[in-house]
């Protein structure tokens, strides 16, 4: 139990006294647990010499940033019975003996237990984004409280639970020097994932808050490794932004999972928030289901989506935005730049001006920056300078990849055989394409 | 055309779910399973071309409780163990798989060997080599396009079905071998009989089908689909056995040929079937080596790292999952130095070793499967009818006795 104090920086803000173990007499003794090294030991009633039961379980409440133990779950030595007695019953615990009053009081419900959901499970370590399985929990037993501390999460806790630890440390001390070292995290950054031994099951009640703060890769990251319904409450419970996001970056199949346990309405608003090429990418490997949610859309959403379906997948049609900046040829600078602010909310390429005829036949492509630089009661068809590079819907990725590294553009416009402004393709809808076929 | 219609829709979400039971199926009838139904064929001619219906039985009940689990719990058969049954049971279990599937590597790179000498490649050439590449696709994360390449690789079974017909098998014979259990029951042919249901179904088919089945998110409403795949599977490496089976009765049996391994089946098919059929089965063998030498090691790699909690996956950098990647390397590379630096006689009691440790270990999994596909919290409404239950105990019980017979009668050999 040699573990140092600066492991628990913070425990004296969440009101633990533990200035000093044992030596000084007016501060309550402090002494560290291991779950597995308590899971299994006798408990007696006080006025008892021999054990009645067996510590099998520990139950904490999550009130607190630490949360403190409310209830044992005991296996009773005759048969294989179980007891739930309230910690308000609990005289001393020792990795040598519990010792208990008896008591008529139930036992709480408590908002985890230890062993059930978090010994050998995998809990989300919100500070780190990652997903962590438990080897081992440390307690800390003060005042007559016992504090859930942090988990442990490294090769010490398997080699100790194994019983290998004292053998292969001074094995490792003896040959190379070395100290097999604790990798633990602090219980403040966990999120229990399955309480109540629900899978799915989950109150999401540290990671509400902060998974808007966790980078949506990562976010992607936890989302595939968690088992289907921890993974499906946890995508439930992230905002509509949040989950767009996060969605986008994990891979197909857990785009097509995820969607498909969805509820196809939020699943609907969800995809509207998502660029229409991500959207299309996700409704496109769904099948039958597309359709479901398509209809739940609103319209101007389904319909870009819609629009992109019908074109293959590897084409410039495919994934291109049919949301853009159209001006009229004959506009005048002043009158676009008054409309700016309003024109940019529902684009995803806000800094190119496409110019059109009356018939929306593409004259040219102007940057915000040309447009910013003009006098402005100049008409936009004097602005147009430079040469108009244009692809087809159907013209294949791969080409399209080509003309960005040609002239170095940000996006592309796409127009049909009679010249007509179809939409337009990003340079990073491009780049995620040409990413895949780099990783296969 | 409605029903045209439905069945394009229901050959749609198949085509997105196929993949794992038939790729792991395959992966099945890799070098040691190879030799098994060979040495049988050539020793009992059709006489046990009836053990294969009930294996495939066996098979199937097996395998879809994995996907069941996968596609339900998004979880790995070794997360489900560990989470259910704690840290201790996982740790040994995985030891004892670690040694089975590094026993399988050797019998792959060994059979890798065979074949490659048989075209006239030497053997301190193709292993190298062989495993090498492998190595290199799956570090330098290109193993998707290897699972694609091997599930065309797949039809490269067809060549056991063409070399059967070749050997010109009497069709009469194999017909009544098919369906009359009628061998002699002496010892050897009870341990010939194990023998194959022992190599049909391994433990870590188990693992990386249901691994499979997580990674490719097959969601709970699609899961039909992956009965289909699991009984595919199933079915067509029933198929690919018979013909191997086939194949060497109706040669090597006929004309009293015996052979200890698929290398020499390969070679003593030339002169009584011809050049094309040997060459064929040689072939058959060469790829049916390098699918089981590309996926076992990745497959031990996830089943570990899956129970201890380690960072795993072939799409993560070396730096991001260091236990995955070593883990990988050494049984990659522990089995082709093995294979290639044992003689022949070596090879026979690691190959003893490994089918003990694969028998010991199958009943165990079977018995965690079935606890964990019978637990309502962990399996929902989808845990086992009460008829499945009865069937899957009584071939449960029967797998599990086979493999421990097995065990027995190796070590009393």
């Amino acid at each position: 139990m040699e573990k140092s104090q600066t492991m628990i920086p913070n425990l004296v803000a969440s009101g633990l006294h533990n200035k000093a173990t044992s030596a000084d007499p007016a501060m309550p003794a402090v002494v560290f647990y291991n779950l597995s090294d308590l899971l299994g030991c006798p408990v007696r009633y006080e006025d008892a010499q021999q054990p009645f039961a067996y510590l099998y379980d520990i139950g904490g409440s999550t009130l607190t940033a630490y949360p403190l133990a409310a209830a044992l779950e005991l296996t009773l030595r005759k048969g294989r019975t179980h007891a739930f007695i309230p910690w308000s019953a609990v005289l001393s615990i020792t990795v040598k003996e519990t010792v208990v009053r008896r008591t008529t009081d139930p036992a709480p419900t408590a908002d985890f237990w230890a062993r059930r959901d978090v010994l050998d499970d995998q809990v989300v370590d919100v500070s780190g984004a990652q997903v962590l399985r438990v080897n081992d929990v440390h307690l800390i037993y003060s005042d007559n409280k016992l504090i859930f501390g942090h988990v442990e999460i490294g090769l010490r806790g398997i080699l100790r639970r194994l019983k290998f630890e004292k053998a292969l440390n001074f094995l490792a001390q003896w040959l190379f020097d070395y100290t097999i070292k604790d990798s633990f995290v602090t219980w403040r950054h966990i999120q229990v994932m399955s309480p109540g031994g629900v899978p799915g099951g989950l109150r999401v009640d540290r990671l509400s808050d902060r998974l808007a703060d966790i980078h949506p890769a990562e976010l992607a990251d936890i989302l595939e490794q968690l088992g289907v319904k921890d993974r499906q409450a946890l995508f439930n419970s992230m905002t509509v932004e949040t989950a767009a996001d996060a969605l986008e970056e994990v891979t197909p199949e857990f785009q097509r999972t995820l969607v498909s346990h969805g509820e196809p309405g939020r699943v609907a608003d969800i995809l509207e928030e998502m660029p229409p090429d991500e959207a299309a990418d996700v409704l496109r490997d769904l099948g039958p289901d597309a359709q479901n949610i398509i209809n739940r859309m609103e319209d101007e959403a389904a319909s870009e989506v819609q629009t992109l379906l019908a074109h293959k997948e590897e084409t410039a049609g495919g994934v291109m935005d049919s949301n853009c900046i159209e001006a009229l040829a004959g506009d005048t600078v002043a009158s676009i730049l008054e409309r700016i602010p309003k024109l940019t909310e529902t684009v995803e390429v806000y800094n190119l001006i496409f110019i059109v005829d009356e018939k929306r036949i593409l004259k040219g492509v102007l940057s915000l920056r040309e447009l910013f630089r003009a006098p402005p009661a100049a008409t936009l068809d004097g602005l147009i300078s430079h040469e108009l590079i244009t692809v087809n819907p159907e013209t294949r990725l791969k080409d399209v990849a080509r003309e960005f590294a040609k002239y170095g553009f940000q996006a592309v416009p796409v127009v049909n055989a009679a010249g007509i402004l179809q939409g337009v393709v990003r340079y990073d809808s491009v780049l995620s394409h040409l990413a895949d076929i780099l990783n296969d | 055309m409605d029903r045209w219609k439905k069945w394009k829709s229901h050959l749609a979400l198949f085509a997105l779910v196929v993949g794992p039971g038939i790729i792991t199926a395959n992966v099945d009838n890799d070098a040691g399973g190879i030799a098994t139904y060979s040495v049988a064929g050539a020793k009992y001619g059709y006489s046990l071309l009836w053990v294969l219906a009930p294996t495939c039985f066996l098979l199937v009940l097996v395998q879809e409780m994995c996907s069941r689990m996968g596609v339900v719990t998004g979880k790995g058969l070794s997360a489900l163990i560990r989470e259910r049954f704690g840290l201790g049971i996982s740790f040994y279990l995985m030891i004892a798989l670690f040694f089975t599937n590094l026993g399988n590597v050797v019998a792959d790179f060994a059979g890798l060997a065979a074949s490659a000498e048989i075209f006239g490649l030497h053997r301190w050439w193709a292993v190298p080599v062989g495993a090498f590449l492998l190595w290199h696709m799956v570090v330098k994360g290109s193993y998707r396009t290897i699972e694609k390449v091997f599930f065309v690789a797949c039809a490269f079974y067809v060549s056991y079905l063409i070399s059967g017909f070749m050997a010109e098998p009497d069709w009469k014979q194999a017909v009544k071998g098919s369906l009359i259990p009628n061998s002699a029951w002496d010892s050897d042919v009870l341990y010939m009989i194990v023998g194959i249901v022992g190599t049909t179904i391994a433990p870590w088919m188990q693992f990386y089908q249901q691994a499979s089945v997580v990674e490719k998110g097959i969601p709970l409403k699609h899961y039909r689909y992956s009965q289909w795949d699991t009984i595919a599977g199933a079915i067509v490496v029933t198929i690919v056995c018979y013909f191997i089976m086939l194949a060497c009765a109706a040669t090597l049996h006929k004309n009293g040929i015996s052979i200890a391994d698929a290398g020499d089946a390969a070679k003593a098919l030339e002169p009584v079937a011809g050049r094309y059929c040997a060459g064929l089965f040689a072939f058959g063998l060469m790829s049916a080596s390098l699918f089981g030498a590309a996926i076992l090691p990745i497959s031990t790699a996830t089943s570990i790292c899956e129970a201890m909690g380690w960072e795993r996956g072939v799409n993560r950098k070396f730096t991001e999952a260091p236990h995955y990647y070593s883990l990988y390397t050494v049984v990659l590379f522990a089995g082709a130095a093995v294979a290639l630096a044992s003689s022949k006689a070596m090879l026979i009691p690691i190959m003893i070793f490994s089918q003990v440790v694969n028998g010991i270990l199958l009943p165990v999994i079977i018995f965690f499967m079935l606890r964990i596909t019978s637990d309502k919290t962990i399996m929902g409404a989808h845990t086992n009818s009460r008829w499945f239950n009865i069937v899957a105990w009584g071939g449960a019980i029967i797998t599990a006795s086979i493999s421990i017979l097995m065990v027995v009668m190796t070590l009393l050999k």
